[in-house]
């Protein structure tokens, strides 16, 4: 085992919150260390239905929740502006739906005065005729429509801006790495034991460790010996990879949960799913049922929904706090800090609950906690200072493809990625190459992201830069894009073949349950070619 | 005692909702609607291509066409299909790669082993890319 390292604080988790801790308190100028068991944002975070959204239906229950989470939402959109976009929904009324079309409008009337809080526009209110010469594929069974506007963004992307930050501010930040037990001295906790990715063990001491590790904030704090309750929900989406629709739709599902069609960069997420969840976290299935759940509710509004073909689905868990006696959907997604102290803990702080949209204030409220435990007076800046990418202006896409000789739909990809920062990621002799032609993502960027991005598998490199994202779910490039990662991290050539049957074996998990006819046929031609050419 | 409160102000606000509805004469906000929305590239699909969509986006990028017909400009005739056509709000940035030489779009067409109509999917690119 090596020597310990170190630190003011550990952050155990890297998902949105655990990234979002260690920013700020790497802002506030403390000695982070941050640890992720796999990649950068790919649980819960990575799962959800990429928004920031301000919050609309806590309006039944206390509108502060719903100023706060506009409030804050307008933080993210103002520090992440160049990796964030409008979503706009048409919410379609039906005349049998609970709320009739002069409630749904009342709604997004008092919801409109929380708007400005994130940048946001008004709604509008659309006549049935309207609202389908705006998407002619709504139901003609339709009373009216209004709209209502959100943000989008790739968590993967603010996963990882938020890492990068903290890096930049001094943090060291390690995923695949899994803390295997917490170092205690006199019922404090004082480090953290891991296993990074290559097998070694290895300690690290610190003042303060930050227990942020989402639906597996249990199983960290029992290695505390204290405890944390939550009740697990889990969500899946169906993911169809082209955008169905130029907006988002909503749709109410047969028990009247709310249910949204979101168009993403070049994708549309078709989700959620909640209910409660007593399996292996670490092991998901997406259920034949779940998917039929959903598509039923679309149909409803949207009748040609199952004539578009699904790519492959989502699933994760939410942390939501424990309580009892409550239908899932109706769990308040609010979050709470703990400080074990008051357990006889000493130096351990758990963040639960919550979601990517309110992400920053929990790390701030986080932060604000581990720092009355060290008596630092800084406060936070996470509110105004903007993430990697977002710092300035962005280039035209036109100009910066001219100058770099590759088309500018790579350019319009590769910014949604990097922001103003893309430049930079084509500073490369290979920039021109296009190695996954759905998405569009070039070679440049591949082995930018293996190089600095801790892209260390396939899967993260889906994660980090969209490869294999689109229609042909990496049939057409995934061998390829692992001779290009194999290059940068010195894999053998069994190796890359490995990494390619890997993630041809990951990726048919998540497809499986939404493989129509034509999806079997070519899932076929990928596993046919797969065994092909790695036999 | 936050939900009473907020039952109550919804109330409230519904009440004076239908009060104003009731005055005031309703007025057309779809072109608003268009308006606020087109700097975000967010130009619908007529309702002819919106019924052919499925078809439209059916491309699992075999490059059969591109052996078959080359290139629309810059750009290779399969990725119209796979890529472009994903309605990216930000096509419209993109429009220089879609200007220049028509390929043969019966030949890409024939070529295509899930029936593709890439002629369409050619006009339909570049109707959005020109905003």
């Amino acid at each position: 085992m090596s020597q310990p390292s170190a630190h003011d604080v550990i952050v155990i988790g890297g998902g949105v919150t655990g990234a979002g801790v260690a920013r700020d308190l790497s802002l506030r100028g403390l000695s982070v260390l941050l640890l992720e068991k796999g990649d950068w944002g790919a649980g819960t975070s990575g799962a959800s239905t990429w928004m920031i959204h301000g919050g609309l239906r806590y309006l039944e229950y206390d509108w502060d929740t719903t100023r706060l989470s506009c409030q804050d939402a307008g933080h993210i959109v103002t520090i992440a502006r160049n990796i964030v976009y409008r979503v706009v929904f048409l919410v379609p009324v039906l005349p049998h739906d609970a709320n009739n079309i002069e409630r749904v409008d009342t709604a997004m009337e008092v919801y409109d005065r929380f708007q400005p809080l994130k940048k946001a526009h008004p709604h509008v209110r659309l006549t049935a005729d309207e609202a389908r010469q705006v998407e002619p594929g709504l139901t003609a069974d339709m009373v009216g429509a209004v709209t209502i506007e959100e943000w989008g963004v790739d968590p993967h992307r603010l996963v990882f801006a938020n890492v990068q930050d903290a890096v930049a501010h001094g943090a060291r930040a390690l995923n695949h790495t899994r803390v295997v037990d917490l170092l205690r001295d006199a019922g404090s906790v004082i480090g953290v034991r891991y296993r990074t990715a290559d097998g070694t063990t290895t300690e690290a001491r610190a003042r303060v460790v930050v227990n942020a590790a989402g639906p597996w904030v249990p199983e960290v704090s029992r290695m505390a010996g204290t405890e944390v309750q939550l009740r697990p929900a889990k969500g899946i989406h169906i993911v169809y990879p082209h955008r169905i629709s130029k907006f988002g739709i909503s749709a109410e599902s047969i028990d009247g949960r709310d249910l949204l069609m979101v168009s993403h960069g070049g994708f549309t997420l078709l989700g959620t799913t909640d209910d409660d969840f007593y399996g292996d976290l670490d092991s998901m299935d997406v259920l034949a049922d779940e998917v039929e759940y959903l598509l039923q509710a679309f149909e409803r509004v949207f009748p040609a929904i199952r004539r578009f073909r699904p790519v492959r689905t989502t699933a994760g868990v939410r942390p939501t706090l424990f309580r009892w006696r409550k239908y899932e959907d109706e769990l308040s997604r609010r979050y709470q800090v703990f400080d074990h102290a008051s357990d006889g803990v000493g130096g351990f702080v758990t963040i639960a609950g919550g979601k990517l949209s309110m992400y920053r204030l929990m790390a701030e409220e986080t932060s604000d906690a581990v720092c009355r435990k060290l008596g630092h007076q800084a406060v936070s800046t996470t509110a105004s200072t903007p993430l990697p990418g977002s710092e300035s202006d962005m280039e035209p896409a036109e100009h910066l493809a001219r100058r770099c000789g590759i088309p500018a739909l790579a350019v319009v990809k590769l910014q949604s990625r990097h922001g103003s920062r893309a430049e930079v990621v084509l500073d490369d002799s290979r920039a021109g190459r296009l190695v996954c032609r759905c998405e569009p993502l070039t070679e440049a960027e591949l082995a930018y992201a293996a190089r600095s991005e801790q892209v260390q598998s396939l899967a993260d490199a889906f994660r980090r830069v969209g490869l294999a994202g689109g229609p042909c779910a990496g049939a057409a490039c995934i061998l390829r894009a692992a001779e290009i990662i194999g290059r940068e991290l010195g894999w053998s050539a069994s190796q890359r073949f490995d990494a390619a049957r890997e993630f041809v074996h990951g990726s048919w998990l998540g497809r499986a349950p939404v493989l129509d006819h034509a999806g079997w046929a070519q899932e076929e031609l990928v596993q046919g070619a797969m065994r092909g050419l790695l036999s | 005692m936050a939900r009473a409160d907020s039952l109550v102000k919804l109330a409230w606000a519904y009440g004076l909702h239908l009060t104003r509805r009731r005055l005031s004469r309703p007025h057309s906000q779809l072109q608003r609607l268009l308006d606020t929305y087109a700097p975000d590239g967010l130009r619908p699909l007529t309702p002819e291509e919106q019924e052919r969509h499925p078809q439209l986006i059916g491309c699992i990028n075999c490059g059969l066409c591109a052996l078959a017909a080359g290139r629309v400009g810059r750009t290779r005739v399969p990725d119209l299909a796979s890529s472009y056509l994903r309605l990216y709000a930000r096509l419209g940035d993109a429009s220089s790669d879609v200007e220049g030489d028509e390929p043969d779009w019966e030949a890409a067409a024939a070529a295509c082993p899930v029936g593709v109509p890439l002629a369409e999917v050619g006009a339909i690119v570049r109707r959005l890319a020109a905003g």
